[in-house]
């Protein structure tokens, strides 16, 4: 087990930060650090304003970047529910990205 | 026009063509119920507790492909309602679960009703929304829907602070004609590449199992699942959840499959070379020890929902898409490759198949047996209740043995006709999910098959049946304790029979039953079984309660062994194992 970094890029909404905190204790996973911040600077995640033909505007999107131990399966595994809440636009691990729910085999974020 | 915050959000199910919506009242919802009293498009249905409620709703939308609608309280009205919501969960069900709120202004301050119903359910539904005003009312409707029934279905919360259905305050109200959601984007259709490798490894296949779960039904691919087998002729076993999607009595269905799957389901997916999984999640109940799962077959995976592959079984192929277009694309490459299909190549499995089921198949012969020298077997009431509703009605359940029976002996040949909580396993959903089969369905014949133990955990709705005059017909296999839980104390806690026996405190049902209008019968001999049930269902007008004194001792079987074993290792009967 190696610690890997998950980057999100998700809606600033309400309890958007808890459905993500609140998957990993459900499923068992642990978090070993966690950071989150709006963000201001939009241009490393134009792509995403291109795949959605949307304009974000300041304050309506957050990243969020969560340190955790896992394996490789349990990683797979996690990637996906996390792709799975609907407040989230993008996660990515090393290795893969899911954009909208669209899985791209590379880290776009 | 201008309507205030309470009208917008009934308008706004009115709009999404909502015909009925469980729920009970109380302080929070009292705008919302003002408004539900002003208008004619839409039924309340007056639960006796809210748990009854989503239960209701759960089974008019397992009956009916629609969302199910809920109307609670605050506080001890949203938390009732929690149990049917993990349940729908569990299932995937479409459900909209709209919960009141105490005033806007009052949240986090304990005010009197207070729950966070919203951090309450998260982990048990699919998405939920807090109305934060009234302008936002139509669009969270609409949303709540579009994600409750899009993609893999589920339970959605609105939550909404009562000041916020005000009836003084009045804003314009547009229902908004589509959801835009834009970090939400379920799968619709499989890629190419999927398709083609799935098909590679169908033509290939020498012993190939359809395993079909209740993703199938929710994605309404019934019809597609039976085209695929016309054109290969493959064994087909269903999961408890997706019985009926093939018919229960065709050619090439094993039966259900796992922990009490028949022989030749369990025996056929342990051997095969190709498992073909479509809309099942291979769950523990139907893997047993997974490391030990099919240990030669290839698996292909179809599922709309990316985290359901490879989760317990590593898939071998995924093909990702709502498993109805999915199942299309296969045909229809299926089909340009027709000659490819070798049926021949499948007559020895076939064979060895046939082979298992008549050593170690069911026996769906005990009802022809009438002496009363012995006890009812529960197996025979089953059988009994198949042959007088023809195989043609609606059956709910609840969890237990007499569920595992039901399954087994019920021969479910359409979709959505087979309505029980296989996921959250939840006692008490048999009788309220059929009051919502029955309002969707009215002509229909809609059974409960129940046992002593979990109709008496919502056994309040005898009340809303007599209220709204639903002829539910509700056989209770009584076996004078929680059978399931004595069955696993007889065989792995050496019969210390710890807490399943409520002693002589069970009521008279038949008397319980009359109380609130219906007609209850009493069958406590094998020689009363077929003409007690045919009387139950003749009476076409009224609640038939029906009691049946079975066998105490009965055991389900076949029954995996666990822990550690595979699916080839089976109890057969009591002591007997494979």
């Amino acid at each position: 087990m190696i610690q890997r970094k998950l980057t999100l890029v998700m809606e600033n909404k309400p309890g958007a930060l808890a459905r993500v905190v609140g998957l990993f204790h459900q499923r068992g996973y642990n978090i070993d650090s966690l950071h989150v911040d709006p963000i201001e600077d939009f241009e490393p995640f134009r792509f995403i304003e291109d795949e959605l033909g949307i304009k974000f505007q300041v304050g309506e999107v957050s990243r969020l970047t969560i340190r955790t131990t896992v394996g490789d399966k349990l990683m797979r595994q996690i990637l996906r529910q996390i792709n799975k809440l609907i407040d989230v636009i993008a996660v990515s691990d090393d290795e893969s990205t899911y954009l909208k729910g669209i899985l791209r085999n590379e880290n776009l974020l | 026009m201008k309507i205030a915050g309470n009208d917008i959000l009934i308008q706004s199910l009115i709009n999404e063509g909502v015909e009925y919506i469980f729920g009970y009242p109380g302080g929070a919802a009292l705008h919302i119920y003002d408004a539900i009293f002003n208008q004619k498009d839409m039924q309340h249905i007056l639960v006796r507790h809210e748990q009854g409620a989503t239960h209701a709703a759960d089974g008019y939308a397992r009956a009916t492909g629609k969302p199910g609608v809920v109307l609670v309280t605050s506080g001890p009205g949203a938390t009732n309602a929690i149990t049917g919501i993990a349940t729908a969960f569990m299932d995937s069900i479409p459900m909209v679960v709209i919960s009141g709120q105490v005033q806007s202004h009052l949240i986090g301050t304990d005010a009197f009703q207070e729950t966070d119903m919203i951090g309450v359910s998260r982990p048990i539904v699919k998405h939920s929304f807090t109305v934060d005003k009234q302008e936002n009312i139509a669009q969270i409707v609409k949303e709540a829907f579009h994600v409750a029934t899009s993609g893999r279905q589920g339970p959605v919360v609105i939550d909404v602070p009562k000041d916020l259905t005000n009836p003084d305050e009045l804003f314009d109200f547009n229902y908004p004609e589509k959801a835009n959601i834009r970090s939400y984007n379920p799968p619709v259709k499989p890629e190419n590449h999927q398709v083609s490798r799935a098909v590679d490894a169908i033509l290939t296949a020498e012993r190939p199992v359809i395993y079909a779960g209740g993703g199938t039904i929710s994605s309404n691919a019934s019809d597609e699942l039976r085209e695929l087998n016309e054109l290969l002729d493959f064994p087909v076993t269903n999961t408890l959840m997706g019985l009926g999607v093939y018919p229960g009595t065709g050619k090439r269905f094993l039966g259900m499959l796992g922990m009490h799957g028949t022989y030749q389901a369990n025996m056929a997916m342990h051997n095969a070379d190709l498992i073909i999984a479509v809309g099942a999640r291979f769950d523990d109940r139907i893997t047993n020890t997974p490391e030990k799962f099919a240990p030669k077959a290839k698996v292909i995976h179809f599922d709309v929902d990316h985290s359901s592959v490879s989760k317990i079984i590593e898939a071998d192929i995924a093909v990702f898409g709502q498993v109805k277009d999915s199942l299309k694309a296969i045909n229809n490459y299926l089909s340009s490759r027709k000659d490819e299909i070798n049926r021949e190549k499948l007559s020895p499995w076939h064979q060895q198949i046939k082979e298992w089921k008549e050593k170690h198949g069911l026996n769906h012969e005990l009802y022809k047996n009438d002496s009363d020298e012995y006890p009812i077997l529960p197996q025979a009431a089953v059988q009994h209740i198949y042959q007088e509703s023809e195989g043609k009605a609606f059956v709910t359940s609840d969890v237990g043995q007499h569920q595992m029976f039901a399954a087994q002996y019920y021969h479910f040949d359409e979709p959505r006709k087979w309505i029980n909580s296989g996921g959250l396993g939840t006692m008490g959903f048999g009788l309220p999910s059929a009051m919502g089969v029955k309002l969707a369905y009215p002509e229909e014949e809609v059974i409960c098959i129940t046992g002593e133990g979990s109709i008496q955990m919502c056994i309040q709705e005898l009340s809303t049946c007599s209220q709204y005059k639903l002829p539910i017909k509700i056989f209770n296999i009584n076996n004078l304790a929680l059978g399931m839980v004595k069955q696993w104390q007889d065989m792995n806690y050496d019969g210390r029979h710890s807490s399943i026996s409520y002693e002589d405190s069970l009521p008279d049902f038949v008397g319980l039953a009359e109380s609130y209008g219906h007609v209850g019968i009493k069958i406590t001999k094998n020689s009363e079984l077929k003409e007690g049930i045919a009387k139950a269902l003749a009476i076409k007008d009224k609640l038939v309660f029906v009691d049946i004194y079975v066998d105490p001792n009965e055991h389900v079987y076949p029954m995996l062994v666990a822990p550690n074993g595979s699916l080839k290792d089976m109890w057969l009967g009591k002591g007997e194992k494979t």
